[in-house]
């Protein structure tokens, strides 16, 4: 019995401790494509066991990222490995790395089946193991048909399978619920999780820091090329989210006196409302109390992280929709999201 | 501190070998050519229109041979008339062998390939021989289905063999057109180099696509070389054209398949058959090799 070299080390990491040492490691990964710097000195590792999103808005270099793992594009500086090596010296690539780059990477003329029992043939992969991952994604039932006659959705599936053939230990998806369904996004976010929880390092790109959100444990967040955090979801929430307190009151001149005076940071809010920075809801009320004013609201506000993503990479995105960008009516960076309850007088 | 992962249970095999690499490649691309119609198609067209061209072609000669001035009875060779159809069959040849490669490049599917297989060397031997061994069966079967199908058209007109020891004075004065068997000396290598005439042509198809990773732009690169570059060198003054006309690829497949003995008859115009598939083997590898040497080098 003897297993790929990076399989076993990735397995037997993991017995040897329970925070298993990096799988993915990046060390100042450029790429630049003649005066552009698509990907500029990244630096980044993806442990096992856990989903690691991958976010970044469109065009900031992850896919090119995700093609520097792979070996498939070289990298102007720097350097990636998987298990300590480089994807070259991988010696059965399938077999320790599943890879989902882009949907209709497939022949439209090809049949599912024999798209994936090619890619079998390469790395020696048993031909049952074919049928095997087409009921995994249940795609079995059209697995003869043409891939070129497949909706996104079933193409995405597709994917997936030829990721998952090898039954490899790490998995690289780029935007793979592009194109699902509702249904096949919980699906898809369902197998990441249940892949993770079987110990495999799974590395999901994303735009949408709402999907990583439900998804993800850490996440890797990119901006024109460049690392702009490397931590877990919760820590990066906690981080990068300024509290607010959302206060309405009928005398709201005299309770932004008050709570100025108190030296709080206070601007005026949607709807009348009083948006309070920095402090907590017991502060705000405690100060409102004190002077006597009466509150209709009082309600803390946590910035959601669709909010805190689009703050931190605003100034990284490359092309701006042409929706103006002026805050409406001074409210906080982002509406708030939590539906404030109602505080009784 | 109990977050440790469970244990992983695969129900994969062991492999057999030591890395991804050439063997499996081998089968993938086997796998990949059977599974998509368009190989079928073109396979079909090269042994139809490889061996229809060359009866017709054969079938007319033939009927005309009473009205043919001396020169062109001289000129006429049986075999390498059989095989005309394959100088229709090679633009088929061509997109086969493009298409392998840039069907590929235009899907993406190229950098599945190439994560599968990171040995990228591997990729285009396997492409090469696959597609060289199947386009060799095919044609192979054609040029002989060529030859045998031709040489019936011409009994079918009356045509005749010449004895033995016949010269070219003899050929000009027959009165039947002439027919040769597949014994007669040099035919036998004439028609085995129809059928490698395009094996070496899907070889150039083959790089061409790996150079480009385009398909309208190798197939015309393809077609351009074949039948382009002879149009602008027929424009050339002849003192400057002739010294390199023979090396044009369509010249070189003409030089292949002619018999031996009447090679002499072009001389300055064709190569002889050896030197014929010996220059095209040697273009089809310098592609190869700047094929390679591109992939290598070039993100996928």
């Amino acid at each position: 019995m003897c297993r790929p070299v990076g399989r076993s080390g990735l397995l037997g990491s993991i017995h040897a401790e329970p925070r298993a040492l990096p799988v993915i490691s990046a060390v100042g990964l450029s790429k630049s494509y003649g005066s552009t710097r698509a990907v500029d000195e990244l630096s980044f590792e993806v442990r096992s066991g856990v989903v690691t999103g991958f976010l970044g808005p469109n065009g900031s270099g992850k896919s090119t990222t995700m093609r520097m793992v792979m070996g498939l594009d070289r990298p102007t500086a720097g350097s990636v490995t998987i298990n300590g090596v480089g994807y070259h010296d991988l010696r059965w690539p399938l077999r320790e790395v599943g890879a989902l780059l882009e949907a209709k990477a497939v022949h439209p003329g090809r049949s599912a089946y024999a798209h994936l029992l090619s890619l079998a043939q390469t790395n020696a992969i048993p031909r049952s193991r074919v049928d095997d991952v087409l009921a995994m994604v249940g795609l079995e039932g059209v697995s003869r048909r043409k891939a070129g006659k497949f909706s996104l959705g079933m193409s995405q599936r597709l994917g997936i399978a030829s990721a998952l053939l090898g039954d490899p230990g790490v998995l690289l998806f780029d935007e793979p619920i592009n194109g699902l369904d509702p249904e096949g996004i919980l699906w898809v976010r369902n197998l990441l999780k249940s892949l993770a929880a079987e110990g495999r390092t799974v590395f999901v790109s994303s735009h949408l820091m709402s999907e990583m959100a439900q998804t993800a444990t850490d996440l890797v967040v990119i901006g024109r090329g460049r690392l702009i955090s490397d931590t877990s979801v919760e820590n990066f929430i906690a981080s990068n989210t300024e509290s607010t307190v959302l206060v309405r009151t009928p005398e709201t001149e005299r309770l932004q006196g008050v709570l100025a005076a108190a030296g709080l940071r206070v601007a005026p809010g949607a709807d009348g409302g009083l948006v309070v920075t920095g402090a907590t809801a017991v502060q705000v009320g405690e100060a409102a109390h004190a002077a006597s004013v009466m509150l209709h609201e009082l309600s803390p506000q946590q910035a959601s992280l669709e909010e805190v993503f689009m703050d931190m990479t605003s100034d990284m995105v490359d092309y701006h929709g042409l929706t103006p960008d002026a805050p409406v009516d001074g409210a906080p960076a982002g509406a708030p999201s939590g539906a404030g309850a109602e505080v009784g007088r | 501190m109990t977050a440790i992962a469970p244990t992983r249970v695969t129900s994969l095999p062991e492999p057999s070998g030591r890395r991804a690499g050439l063997r499996g490649e081998l089968a993938s691309e086997w796998t990949k050519l059977r599974t998509v119609r368009s190989t079928w198609i073109c396979l079909a067209i090269i042994v139809v229109a490889g061996v229809g061209l060359s009866a017709l072609v054969l079938s007319i000669e033939a009927g005309r041979w009473v009205h043919l001035a001396a020169d062109e009875r001289a000129l006429f060779d049986p075999v390498r008339s059989s095989q005309t159809g394959l100088f229709l069959a090679e633009f088929v040849v061509g997109v086969l062998g493009a298409l392998v490669v840039t069907s590929e490049y235009g899907t993406g599917a190229m950098r599945t390939t190439l994560a599968s297989v990171p040995r990228r060397t591997s990729v285009l031997i396997a492409k090469l021989l696959v597609v060289g061994a199947v386009v060799l069966v095919v044609a192979e079967v054609t040029a002989f289905a060529s030859f045998f199908v031709g040489q019936a058209v011409l009994l079918g007109q009356g045509g005749t063999s010449l004895p033995a020891g016949s010269t070219l004075i003899d050929q000009v004065h027959a009165a039947n057109v002439p027919v040769y068997g597949i014994g007669h000396p040099g035919a036998l290598r004439a028609v085995f180099f129809g059928g490698l005439y395009l094996v070496l042509l899907a070889f150039l198809a083959c790089a061409i696509g790996f150079i480009l990773r385009h398909t309208a732009g190798s197939i015309s690169t393809y077609v351009g070389v074949l039948l382009v570059l002879p149009l602008i060198v027929s424009i050339l003054p002849s003192s400057f054209a002739n010294s390199f006309e023979k090396y044009l690829p369509s010249n070189l497949g003409l030089g292949m398949t002619a018999v031996t003995t009447r090679t002499t008859d072009f001389a300055g115009i064709l190569l002889t058959p050896w030197v014929a598939a010996g220059v095209l083997a040697a273009y089809a590898a310098a592609a190869s090799l700047l094929a390679g040497w591109l992939l290598v080098r070039r993100d996928a």
